[in-house]
């Protein structure tokens, strides 16, 4: 029975058995995680990653293995690296926006291939795959009306994924996603044309921060994931959250504690620093998750986190 | 001692198997608990053990014992 519904799945996700394949061939360290991430939930895990593979195959064609998988691998090392500068010195590596800006957000190379390793994040890390299934199950499932005109904005879309799975589960919905990075704006851009949501979505490069000096209470639905913890003032990135959205409006919020990275810059390690941030700024907290990986580094004082909440404006 | 065997004493102290032997042809699909996290203990504890720095660029495409024997040759030389 088992190898009838084998066969099955390898017919209808052929890109996610050739990225296997690959990651066996070329990255066997890497498998291990991927394997931990298909057993969150294996019918979800195939279909999500064959879809993310759909979109990046137009983009990146034939070399859509090697660049993106490689990315990956290379973006997860770099992570495990930080962690253990992080375990030994106590502190992230830099404190200030200046610079990681000088070493990674105005390296355009180094940043696109920073932000296809973030891509693969969604599904190939366990944690994050839990995230991406309660982003789609308890926020996206829970609009009640599902095929209204709806307004997204997306704070720092980076790759943009989180906000065109949005418009995959709400056909009426225009998403405005905002982000500093010119790399961002052009592999957000190149993966909604690739995935065919392009005519409802539009980005702009503008520090997301700004958006508080702009129109606000126009927005019914809020994404940012993952921004907060790049920031120096995190409380400004909740007030611009809350400035967007319409009375009763919702958000989907996500950050990192305790978990260090080349360019993450303000510390949390308490997952009520986020909770607080968000009430501070006028948000109601819904639901919250709160994941690690599965294994960490030996002898580890710090266990990283990925935290998400869900918002609503009061 | 050649560089092979003193990555393999690395490689028994961070599996903590004294029993572990590597060939330059070992990978990480040969040793069941060499995962990502395991990976970059390697290389840190390579960089230490040999007091050398590797560039991010230079671990990206380390995948058997021999890449690592050779990445740290090269930073010798």
């Amino acid at each position: 029975m088992s190898e009838v519904k084998s066969e099955v799945k390898s017919q209808i996700t052929p890109k996610v058995n050739q990225l296997f394949e690959y990651a066996r061939e070329h990255y066997p360290h890497i498998m291990r995680g991927m394997e931990e991430a298909v057993h969150v939930n294996p019918d979800r895990f195939y279909s999500m990653t064959e879809r993310m593979l759909q979109r990046l195959e137009p983009v990146l064609g034939d070399e859509m293995y090697q660049r993106a998988l490689g990315a990956f691998a290379r973006f997860s090392e770099g992570v495990i690296f930080s962690q253990a500068r992080y375990e030994r010195s106590g502190s992230y590596e830099n404190k200030s926006y200046d610079e990681v800006n000088a070493s990674l957000y105005s390296q355009r190379s180094e940043m696109d291939d920073y932000l296809w390793g973030v891509y693969l994040t969604n599904t190939l890390w366990a944690h994050h795959m839990e995230l991406t299934l309660f982003y789609l199950d308890r926020f996206l499932g829970s609009i009640e009306s599902p095929d209204q005109a709806t307004t997204i904005v997306e704070l720092a879309p980076g790759h943009g994924g989180w906000g065109q799975m949005a418009l995959d589960a709400l056909p009426q919905a225009h998403l405005y996603g905002y982000d500093i990075s010119p790399s961002s704006m052009a592999i957000a851009r190149s993966l909604a044309d690739a995935s065919g949501v392009g005519e409802r979505a539009d980005y702009h490069q503008q520090n997301a921060l700004e958006m508080v000096n702009g129109e606000g209470g126009y927005a019914d639905l809020c994404i940012c994931n993952f921004l907060v913890e790049h920031l120096e003032t995190p409380q400004a990135l909740l007030h611009a959250i809350a400035h967007v959205l319409k009375p009763k409006g919702k958000a989907f919020f996500s950050g990192a504690l305790t978990a260090a990275q080349i360019d993450h810059i303000y510390e949390f390690t308490h997952e009520s620093e986020l909770m607080v941030l968000a009430e501070n700024a006028g948000l109601r907290v819904l639901e919250s998750m709160s994941k690690g990986p599965k294994r960490t580094l030996k002898n580890a004082r710090f266990l990283p986190r990925s935290m998400s909440l869900i918002l609503q404006k009061g | 001692m050649s560089v092979l065997n003193q990555i393999q004493k690395i490689f028994q102290d961070v599996f903590d198997d004294d029993e572990l032997i590597v060939t330059p042809e070992t990978t990480a699909s040969d040793v069941e608990e060499w995962d990502s996290l395991m990976h970059v203990t390697l290389i840190l504890e390579i960089e230490s053990n040999f007091n050398v720095r590797f560039s991010s660029g230079e671990v990206a495409g380390l995948k058997s014992v021999g890449d690592l024997c050779a990445l740290v040759e090269r930073s010798q030389s």
